[in-house]
């Protein structure tokens, strides 16, 4: 139907609108199929993650983005589109880990799966987590099932600077597909204090650092040769020779333009003190990962709007630095406008029981709506993802879980996770049942529970 | 001169003081009170006077001792036992100084109590106080094979001798990979289960001929030897043994290892217990499950499933939750945490609860004292605010032997 060149105009015209009918008509016949790809979310009762919540609600899902939210009956559902029936259930937005180490520790865990910690030196800026990250961990499906949708993979607290971590999405069979932001900077940098790094590098490889300030000393040293990295590759000093291209530094220079996050391990309000005190001195993005103690210091992190990402474990000890956990550290923190997360820190806590964590930090006296905040939309701001996760709005990723109830009762399960518009975790599958329980491994041979009243 | 006090009076009086001292008895009235050995009982109430439980009934209709003290909730439980932990030993801050669960120093320490290693001090004491707790089976941890006495302690008290309740309880004996890890990396005997197992048996039959010579008499009368001795116990079938076992061949190689030397044991930890139930029940051993939330980490507990206790349970084996040895962070479980997901896995809310109070009571032989609200029995009672098993719900008050011991602040668990 393409007009001949060369003829004349009212030729041309006619061609037009022929080409115009053409359009017309492969319109009308592609747009029932466009219609049928959207999937509807109808009954449930929806947290949409920002403090509001939905009794009887509709998610239209469209190209694994959400078109639309809203109550039963104030819209139609688009006509063609698949129905998803969770009268009687819940959703809420899918969950996001910051602080994670599935795929980097695949279980089980034996030497041959262990990469999270490469303890050869203590400066390790230039490891990445993605060039580790094992899709086939059976650790990332029973995360899946535990609701789990937006995952900070990390290397571990072994060294003072651990190496890059991964904002991922729990799907897709390679770690490029699984990875949030295909080209960039598409994670952050992993520091940690305290006694981990001193364990691995003082008392067992008798080499440094094995104080806490030793430790601060090769983090200072670091960001010190970044800097000047910086400088000689930027060109500001135009009559020096252009440096060798550093893996380590590159990663560091990103770190000092803030468009890499620090993500720094400490328990003990000293080592808070020390992650903060880097911070004034070179300027650059900052979360507190674990602040066990940081309700001591709360003014001091809430004065730099710091955000932290806090542990929940079910007793404290087990090392000194952690002596001092309590229950209500994130009660405390929120009562002193300190921004908080809370992660799993898989496999300290299981990613299938995700939603126990914030629902002890409700035990401890954290409000509902920061607990679920903590989990989902403030937890998608200390990744820098939330224009796309961590709650459910027009226009955000179609990730979210479906529970059988309340979020934080003990008795609730999740029935199934959706991550941008696909079902990747279905608890009514008898096979992806077993990561959500445990026994995925021995197939036939898991046995039937009896139903009981 | 004659007495001007006459005995009555005096007993009286003698009556009278002791009230005063503070054996004052206690009322707990709760919206449900769960007696565990009965039916649940609505608006219910606990009697506590000298320590144990004078009645139990309808409130209103139970007769109240003059003078007595009352608290209120909306959930009342006995107080919870953990059937097997090694928290006062294992200690909180878990350095060289404070860890005593594992000895290393060779592969039977059988003469060795938990009496003589627990720390009244341990802070996770008053954490397990504050989270219902009263009762722990404590002892030996996983890394040798026959790894010492366990007993069972209050999580309440300042004195171990006063706060043991039945020492020893059982020999704890461990199977699997850490056992054979301990001693395998120093190439010294076990390094492989077959070596865990020799070094078992040939424990059990010395044992056995110990206590055979020392009941002959005569010349060939063996010395005193403290592990020997338990060991004589042991193969009488006066001290049970605890075989801690994880993979289905491990669980497999306890029974086998049981039935041989005529055990009276318990099987523990048991991960893959639900893959060979049929033996486990035709052995009639119980099983004293967990952790519930044991991790899926190392092979053996690679088939871990938050259902093991509820599939044990449908075969009429009996269990009891556990919370084991923890080697770093959380230092700790918590067993009303872990009959918590028990219970949301099928075991349901009765038997979970069952789990951790009359259960592991009737298995370690103490069901005479304790794991129910029964007239008789110890008054330890747990005040909730709510389901207890709810992560949102908190323990209230905590009553050991008719005294309120822990109450909660604002923010605590």
């Amino acid at each position: 139907m393409i007009a001949a060149r060369g003829e004349p105009g009212l030729q041309r015209a006619r061609t037009a609108r022929r080409l115009a009918g053409c359009a017309l008509a492969l319109w009308l016949a592609a747009a029932p199929d466009a219609r049928a790809q959207d999937t509807v979310f109808i009954g449930a009762k929806i947290y949409t993650g920002t403090g509001t919540t939905i009794d009887k609600g509709m998610i239209v899902v469209r190209r694994g983005k959400i078109a639309s939210i809203s109550s039963v009956g104030a819209r139609a559902a688009p006509p063609g589109a698949t129905v998803v029936d969770v009268t009687g259930k819940v959703i809420i937005p899918g969950l996001v880990d910051t602080h994670s180490h599935i795929g980097v520790y695949s279980r089980p865990n034996v030497p041959a799966n262990a990469d999270g910690d490469d303890p050869s030196k203590p400066i390790q800026a230039d490891l990445r987590a993605l060039d580790a990250i094992n899709p086939d961990d059976p650790g990332i499906r029973m995360a899946q099932a535990g609701g789990v949708t937006t995952v900070n993979i990390m290397p571990g607290s072994g060294d003072p600077v651990g190496g890059q971590t991964a904002y991922v999405k729990l799907r897709g069979d390679t770690v490029d597909e699984m990875l949030i932001l295909p080209v960039g900077v598409q994670g952050g940098m992993k520091m940690a204090g305290g006694e981990n790094p001193k364990t691995t590098h003082g008392a067992r490889k008798k080499q440094g650092p094995a104080t806490r300030m030793g430790i601060a000393a090769l983090q200072r040293e670091l960001f010190i040769r970044a800097r000047e990295y910086q400088e000689k590759t930027s060109g500001v000093l135009s009559s020096a020779k252009k440096p060798e291209r550093d893996l380590a530094l590159e990663a560091m220079v990103e770190v000092l333009e803030r468009k890499r996050t620090v993500h720094y391990h400490c328990h003990r309000a000293d080592d808070i003190m020390t992650a903060l005190r880097l911070q004034d001195e070179f300027g650059f993005d900052l979360v507190l990962q674990h602040g066990t103690e940081a309700w001591l210091v709360a003014g001091e992190i809430a004065k730099r709007n710091v955000p932290v990402s806090i542990i929940v474990a079910d007793s404290p000890g087990g090392k000194l630095e952690a002596s001092r956990l309590r229950l209500d550290n994130g009660a405390l923190l929120e009562r002193a406008g300190v921004r908080v997360a809370i992660h799993s820190d898989d496999p300290i806590n299981p990613s299938r029981l995700f939603l126990r964590l914030p629902a002890l930090a409700v035990r401890g006296g954290m409000s509902e709506n920061a607990a679920l905040a903590a989990v989902t939309l403030e937890a998608a701001k200390i990744l820098g993802l939330d224009s796309r996760i961590g709650s459910l709005a027009p226009g955000k990723d179609a990730d979210l879980v479906v529970l059988s109830g309340p979020p934080f009762s003990v008795y609730t399960q999740v029935l199934q996770t959706w991550i941008e518009g696909e079902l990747v975790f279905d608890r009514a599958d008898p096979e992806q049942r077993r990561y959500a329980t445990g026994g995925f491994a021995v197939g036939d041979r898991y046995p039937e529970l009896e139903a009981r009243p | 001169m004659r007495c001007a006090v006459s005995p009555a009076l005096l007993a009286a009086v003698l009556v009278a003081l002791a009230s005063v001292a503070g054996a004052q008895p206690l009322v707990v009235k709760a919206g449900r009170v769960y007696t565990v050995s009965g039916e649940v009982i609505a608006n219910g109430a606990v009697v506590i006077d000298g320590g144990k439980i004078t009645a139990v009934g309808k409130a209103g209709v139970v007769p109240v001792p003059k003078g007595a003290r009352t608290l209120e909730a909306a959930v009342a439980t006995p107080g919870l036992i953990d059937a097997q932990t090694s928290v006062g030993l294992a200690g909180f801050y878990n350095v060289g100084a404070d860890r005593d669960a594992n000895e290393k120093t060779g592969p039977n320490q059988s003469a060795l109590r938990a009496l003589d290693a627990f720390n009244p001090d341990d802070p996770l004491l008053d954490h397990l106080l504050a989270h219902g707790v009263t009762l722990i089976n404590t002892g030996p941890g996983p890394a040798d094979p026959l790894a010492g006495q366990s007993g069972v302690f209050r999580t309440h008290g300042e004195v171990a001798d006063e706060m043991a309740v039945k020492v020893p309880s059982a020999l704890v004996v461990n199977l699997g990979e850490i056992p054979k890890a301990t001693y395998g990396k120093r190439e010294k005997l076990p390094s492989t289960r077959m070596g865990t197992a020799a070094v078992l048996r040939q424990s059990f039959l010395a044992g056995m001929e110990y206590e055979r010579l020392r009941a002959a008499g005569g010349a060939s009368k063996p010395d005193r030897d403290l592990a020997k001795e338990t060991l004589g116990l042991v193969s009488r079938g006066r001290l049970p043994v605890i075989l801690v076992a994880q993979r289905a061949d491990d669980i497999v190689t306890a029974l086998r290892i049981g039935r041989e030397f005529n055990l009276r044991m318990a099987l523990a930890g048991a991960a893959e217990g639900y893959l060979v139930r049929d033996r486990i029940r035709e052995s009639g051993a119980p099983v004293l499950v967990g952790p519930v939330t044991q991790r899926v980490a190392s092979p053996e507990t690679f088939n871990a499933s938050y259902e093991n206790a509820a599939l044990l349970a449908d075969d009429r084996i009996r269990i009891a939750i556990r919370s084991g040895f923890d080697g770093y962070v959380p230092r700790a479980h918590i067993v009303l945490y872990e009959a918590a997901v028990a219970a949301a896995n099928g075991l349901g809310f009765d038997a979970a609860l069952r789990a951790i109070t009359l259960a592991p009571a009737e298995i370690l032989g103490i069901d005479d004292r304790f794991g129910s609200l029964e007239v008789g029995k110890s008054g330890d009672v747990v005040l909730f605010d709510g389901d207890p098993f709810e992560y949102t719900s908190h323990v209230e008050v905590v009553v050991v032997e008719g005294e309120p011991v822990y109450r909660r602040t604002p923010g605590a668990p």
